[in-house]
């Protein structure tokens, strides 16, 4: 699944340009390790005591992996990720399938009135102003009156429906571009809508795909203010909860602290540093035209 | 194939929304019946001392945003869009604090700004410097702390879009001009600015849309304190409503943030296109 990239043909550097590359290379070497330093220093505090920590940052001395025996013993994290887990992958898969429709519906299927297309994608993409905290309470309320507070429903449908603006802006902007000849040669071959779409569409809108899953699978992970509301009972936590009931539960212990944050940002960079090469075509052919 | 979107939309956002603007004009507390009380939740806010410190902190954290940032990660792009060894692997890298859920970016960035134990201060002391500033827990660098941590979480982001807008760019004009003598910053002022402005526009009503949601950020490092001093919009209304259970109030709030978010975005937006509409002139 790799894109393919066009290389200029190499031609011969004249001594300025290289001079020039060599200068960026170490500039964006820099300004890339300030940037991951606080990451690093997050791991290097989980290896030390909390005295240390404490009294002397600067300078590492006993290596230790007390801090993560303490925290694997005491933090429920296998539930919490197998939890986080379900969550994302229920409310991604609902919210993939209907997005991918709706566009489809939107950029493919003839209108009476166009104004009405036009219309309904307006709509969906109005969303992307609205701030979560605005919907807190009222989804709350909601989740009571349909009986599902308490359930992981609750939290699964306005998932679902609070990733619908950006799938809906990335679809669309891809799927407007996206040649219709191909799909009328298919149709002209006799694939039927649900073939088209499986064997034709979504193959080419594999990098696209890809980034819409990366970030809302992302988002899942990282959801805080719906979580800490709609969750209130400690079988059910998620990932994101867990850092602030850590926190409560090692208030004063900074190296168990750092450990559980390592534990938990691990598993979510090697997610990221897989697929980041899709993130990166798939923003090329969707976010930038906007 | 529409209805589903549409259901989930309506019910879990747009339903929502009608439910908040509706109760911001009663005195609801949560539960039971609610009044009718107008205009009164908005006013208590006007005259609400604390409201105008969130709002100016809001505003601080947003310039503080849009002006570092937004160059920053630009020529950021540009440098990494260089041919050198490992290229691919430090865009990768930058990209990573954008993925860090924000209440653990917050707690991690209490371990490098805190005066007591943090790394910057601990540097800072070890150079000599008495008495170094007092990132968060004091009263005046919270906000810009804040910014801070907010510009290190999306920066990878935003080099990301304006990478992506760069590959777009045809390369010959970008030769073209470099023949023609125009190397390094005149050639991305004079060229590449121009013909990345749409994806500049982008970015930036990217930036502002976030600022404006910021609160995991506030919640750890300074809790909004110290006596409510740091807090942003969102944060203070998450404690009006849910802290204080002001329902009413907390509901008007959030329809001022809403308004104010959405008036700043289309206002740059506006901006931007009477600036090219002059421009192509």
């Amino acid at each position: 699944m790799t894109t393919p990239t066009l290389r200029p043909p190499r031609r011969p550097h004249s001594r300025r340009t290289r001079r020039g590359l060599i200068i960026a290379g170490i500039a964006a070497y820099l300004i890339t390790f300030l940037i991951i330093l606080p990451l690093v220093w997050i791991v290097v505090l989980s290896f030390q005591s909390n005295s240390n920590i404490l009294n002397n940052p600067l300078s590492p001395q006993t290596f230790t992996w007390s801090n993560y025996v303490n925290v694997i013993t005491t933090v429920p994290l296998l539930t919490e990720y197998a939890n986080t887990i379900l969550l994302a992958v229920s409310s991604v898969a609902i919210g993939t399938v209907i997005s991918f429709m709706s566009s489809f519906a939107l950029t493919r299927m003839v209108f009476r009135r166009r104004r009405f297309q036009s219309g309904i994608r307006l709509y969906l993409l109005a969303g992307l102003a609205i701030p979560i905290y605005i919907l807190l309470f009222p989804v709350y309320r909601i989740d009571i009156a349909l009986g599902i507070f308490g359930t992981y429903l609750s939290l699964i449908l306005p998932y679902v429906a609070v990733t619908i603006p950006f799938n809906t802006l990335l679809l669309t902007g891809f799927l407007r571009d996206f040649p219709g000849e191909i799909e009328e040669a298919a149709i002209i071959d006799g694939a039927g809508l649900w073939r088209l779409c499986w064997s034709v569409v979504v193959p080419v809108m594999r990098p696209v795909l890809a980034t819409l899953l990366v970030f809302n699978i992302i988002y899942v992970f990282n959801e805080y203010p719906f979580v800490s509301i709609l969750i209130n009972n400690p079988a059910m936590t998620t990932v994101s909860l867990a850092v602030s009931q850590f926190q409560g539960q090692y208030s004063t212990d900074y190296g168990a602290m750092m450990a559980a944050s390592t534990i938990i940002l691990l598993p979510q960079l090697i997610l990221y540093a897989v697929f980041q090469k899709q993130v990166v075509a798939g923003m090329t052919m969707g976010a930038v035209k906007g | 194939m529409l209805v589903p979107t549409i259901a989930f939309f309506t019910v879990f956002v747009v339903y929502p929304v009608g439910f908040s603007l509706y109760y911001s004009f009663t005195n609801f507390i949560g539960f039971g019946p609610a009044a009718w009380v107008g205009g009164a939740n908005y006013l208590t806010l006007f005259t609400n001392p604390l409201f105008w410190v969130s709002l100016r902190n809001t505003a601080v954290i947003l310039v503080l945003s849009v002006v570092v940032l937004i160059p920053l990660s630009f020529l950021l792009a540009t440098l990494m869009r260089r041919n050198f060894r490992g290229a691919g692997i430090l865009r990768a890298l930058v990209f990573a604090p954008g993925i860090i859920a924000p209440i653990l970016v917050g707690l991690i960035w209490v371990f490098i700004l805190d005066p007591q134990f943090g790394l910057v201060d601990a540097l800072l002391k070890d150079a000599g410097v008495a008495h170094p500033p007092e990132w968060i827990g004091g009263n005046t660098l919270g906000p810009i702390s804040v910014a801070i941590v907010f510009i290190w979480s999306t920066i990878g982001f935003a080099m990301t879009i304006f990478y992506a807008g760069l590959q777009l760019l045809p390369g010959d004009v970008l030769e073209a001009s470099a023949l023609d003598g125009a190397g390094g910053f005149k050639q991305i002022w004079n060229i590449t600015v121009p013909m990345l402005r749409e994806t500049f526009a982008i970015t930036t009503v990217l930036v502002i849309t976030n600022v404006f949601k910021i609160f995991e950020l506030v919640y750890q490092l300074t809790g909004g304190g110290p006596v409510h001093k740091s807090e942003t919009l969102v944060s203070y209304m998450y404690f009006i409503t849910f802290t204080s259970q002001q329902y009413g109030p907390g509901m008007a709030f959030a329809v001022i943030i809403t308004v104010l978010g959405a008036l700043v975005s289309v206002g740059y937006l506006f901006l931007l296109r009477n600036r090219d509409s002059e421009t192509s002139r």
